[in-house]
């Protein structure tokens, strides 16, 4: 479904990714976890275009680009790629000029070429799912922070897409918020959809994800099933890590 | 003025302050006319112990009357410099040119701040009611210059038809006898163009965008030679005499230079400086023993009666402003978006062209701008004034738009693309729309400020609201009051401006003020 091979990242001279490589099969709910600063978000932006890279090779779908994919080649097949896989953001980035029903509306009118009403069907529906029926009518800002990433999950699920990125979802939340954002991942977790999540929520990767993975210093250092990961880390750095968590 | 320098609102200090602004400007007003009744008793005496006449003249009116020296351009050179160096050597004191515009001159005189206006004036009853004309020292007339081999040779010729049923169209001097003579004497046949400057007609003429120029003969004499494809039609025609204009109360400073000048016509000083500038006609014979008389005038109206005259003028001076205005300022809008957004988002050669353009744009002055629209590339008056302004505003406007496309967070973008969205979707659809109501407050002070800057097109032929307010302001003595009325005017017109402006940032906002659901 998505593959990533020997991904370098750099600003200029800091290597933010050092040749990452990652398979995401289909219906896998991949977590992502690492310390702050290992690259975790830069690579998941690396796989829907957000990022160039300077080395390496994406594959989302059969779609294939690499660092030297020209210009215009690399647009054309990114918008394929982003129509195929969403993308929810850390800071929900809702579109604060549209309606919560004119949000999830948008992709399929303007990318997909829906029919408003048909768009609008799929986006009751979606936000009846995401338990945001009520608010459709209200503008971004008048949800809390919780209800605000529903609703992109919500938007990011109009498009009907074969994987949804998630860039640490629940990061900008407060716990309650956090809970229920994630009540809702692992109702779509559980309907077999694929998910590539970053981030800090250790018990959402230990309970919902199939693999984990973990980031450190630009490398995927460490593999796993979530048992394999939680339970007999390998590497000292995911002790740490695991160990700063539990901490915290 | 109350010295308060605290922020909080003090209620009695307000109304204090609102009570003062009627009385501030009845205050201004009231200095203004009262002024030279008692500052400038005795202006002869003052400038005699001063050793210094300011005369006011606008060197930018052009020769033979006053011009730049071509060999010095810091020098004003020109038949009236030489004549006041003259009077100046009987009466004592030593001149100096001061400049101010010229349809302005007469007011500069009222303030005080020159002596006399010395550039060219006319005789007229209406000023003559106002300020104290000295004997004349030069008795014009009015050339019509043509084309060569152009369908008028005389002046008699624009009082028939054209061939093709339109009118003829001569360009004069704003305000000018020329200006004043087409009005009232060359029929129905003819459209009077009124230009800014006597040298901007003559090149209009040659432009063919006027069928023909009419000048006072002197400005005629000088300038043939320079415009070589231009020549005389005709015989002149018309009359009136130039004088210098002194205020009502100087009297003593009147009859001094009476005097003088009767001394240079009878000793052939003044025949020897025409002379040297070609512009003797035996018409100046006259000038020893002449007694102008003028045609009887009506009393004009004052107050609200002669702004009510003039209703239809302003009316239509004002439709002009507006017109302008409301054709330009979307066309700015549109152009500057798209500036914008090529420098933001297009490729770089583009944005290095586009940047040329708004700092090109932004650097030069409208007027300039205008002028080679209309001068150079010969676009028709409103065409040109619509697109200078459009061309010139949208310099600005790309700049507001440029700062509003960067306030939007780049997760907009993210967000946009992570959709599937192509660039340009994006920008359509989610950064523009957000983009708009940020700039909104801006975009509408540029408008009001194009409103006003519509005035600069009266460079250009256009009369919109300063240039009839100038016009009639001139020609009448209600200078006061059209100022007034064109103020009123103007407000009347951006005030709703303003006000649309703050409904539609409110209409246009981003939410929030009427929450639907519970807010949390």
């Amino acid at each position: 479904m998505i593959e990533a091979s020997g991904l370098i990242k750099r600003y200029g001279s800091l290597e933010v990714l050092r040749g990452v490589n990652m398979t995401i099969t289909p219906g896998e709910v991949a977590a992502i976890i690492g310390p702050s600063g290992s690259g975790k978000s830069t690579f998941l932006r690396c796989l829907n275009g957000l990022e160039t890279f300077q080395a390496g090779r994406v594959t989302v779908d059969g779609m294939s680009i690499d660092a030297n994919t020209p210009k215009t080649e690399r647009a054309e097949t990114l918008r394929k790629v982003c129509s195929t896989v969403g993308m929810v953001f850390q800071s929900f980035n809702l579109f604060p000029h549209r309606s919560v029903l004119q949000n999830v509306t948008e992709g399929p009118i303007a990318v997909l070429r829906l029919a408003p009403a048909h768009a609008e069907a799929r986006a009751r529906t979606l936000l009846d799912r995401v338990g945001l029926l009520d608010k459709i009518h209200c503008r971004p800002r008048q949800l809390s922070g919780g209800q605000q990433q529903r609703v992109a999950i919500a938007r990011a699920l109009a498009m009907e897409p074969r994987a949804i990125l998630f860039d640490e979802p629940t990061s900008a939340l407060d716990p309650q918020m956090t809970a229920e954002v994630l009540a809702v991942m692992t109702d779509l977790a559980r309907d077999g959809l694929t998910m590539v999540v970053v981030t800090h929520a250790m018990k959402f990767a230990r309970q919902v994800a199939s693999v984990v993975h973990v980031f450190g210093a630009g490398l995927v250092i460490e593999s796993g099933s979530p048992a394999q990961i939680f339970e007999d880390p390998q590497q000292a750095s995911t002790r740490l890590l695991l160990a700063e968590v539990q901490v915290a | 003025m109350d010295k308060n320098d605290g922020c909080a609102p003090n209620p009695e200090l307000d109304g204090r302050r609102l009570m003062s602004i009627p009385r501030l400007s009845h205050l201004v007003i009231g200095l203004l006319l009262l002024t030279p009744m008692f500052a400038h008793a005795d202006s002869l005496a003052k400038i005699r112990e001063r050793g210094i006449l300011r005369y006011g003249s606008d060197a930018e009116g052009g020769g033979p009357f006053i011009y730049a020296n071509p060999k010095n351009p810091l020098e004003v050179t020109g038949f009236e410099p030489e004549l006041i160096a003259k009077l100046c050597g009987a009466l004592g004191p030593k001149p100096v040119y001061t400049y101010a515009r010229w349809d302005t001159l007469l007011q500069v005189l009222r303030i005080g701040d020159v002596d006399v206006v010395f550039n060219g004036y006319e005789l007229t009853a209406n000023r003559k009611r106002e300020y104290l004309p000295t004997r004349p020292y030069y008795i014009y007339q009015l050339q019509l210059m043509v084309p060569t081999g152009g369908a008028i040779t005389t002046w008699d010729d624009v009082k028939k038809p054209r061939s093709d049923g339109r009118k003829w169209r001569i360009g004069v001097l704003g305000l000018s006898s020329g200006d004043i003579f087409a009005n009232d004497e060359a029929g129905p046949h003819v459209e009077v163009v009124s230009f800014e400057g006597a040298t901007d007609a003559m090149m209009a003429t040659v432009n063919g965008q006027v069928d023909a120029t009419l000048q006072d003969l002197p400005a005629s004499r000088f300038y043939l030679p320079r415009f070589s494809t231009l020549v005389a039609a005709g015989p002149p025609v018309g009359r009136g005499y130039y004088v210098i204009y002194c205020r009502k109360e100087d009297a003593q400073l009147v009859e001094a230079l009476n005097r003088a000048i009767g001394d240079l016509i009878s000793n052939g000083d003044l025949k020897r400086i025409y002379d040297k500038y070609n512009i003797w006609t035996d018409l100046q014979e006259e000038l020893l023993d002449v007694d102008p008389v003028l045609p009887a005038v009506d009393v004009p109206k004052q107050g609200l009666a002669l702004v009510w005259q003039y209703r239809w003028s302003l009316f239509d001076a004002a439709w002009m402003t507006f017109w302008i205005s409301v054709m330009s300022m979307p066309l700015a809008m549109a152009i500057g978006l798209i500036v914008a957004l090529g420098r933001l988002y297009g490729p770089s050669w583009l944005a290095g062209i586009l940047g040329g353009y708004v700092e090109i744009l932004r650097g030069t002055p409208l007027m300039l701008q205008l002028y080679v629209l209309y001068f150079v590339l010969k676009l028709p008056a409103p065409v040109a004034a619509v697109a200078g302004l459009a061309i010139n505003y949208s310099a600005y406007e790309a700049e507001i738009y440029r700062a509003g496309l960067q306030a939007i967070p780049a997760g907009q973008m993210e967000a946009a693309m992570a959709l599937g969205m192509s660039k340009w979707q994006a920008l359509g659809r989610i950064i523009v729309p957000q983009s708009v109501r940020i700039v909104i407050p801006a975009v509408t002070n540029d408008f009001i400020a194009l409103f006003k800057d519509t005035s600069v097109c009266s460079v250009i032929t256009i009369v919109e609201l300063t240039k009839q307010y100038s016009m009639l302001g001139n020609s009448t003595d209600g200078m006061f009051e059209f100022a007034l009325a064109t103020a009123a005017i103007y407000m009347m017109m951006s005030v709703p401006l303003s006000v649309f402006s703050r409904w539609s940032e409110r209409k246009l906002g981003l939410g929030g003020d009427t929450p639907k659901g519970g807010l949390v």
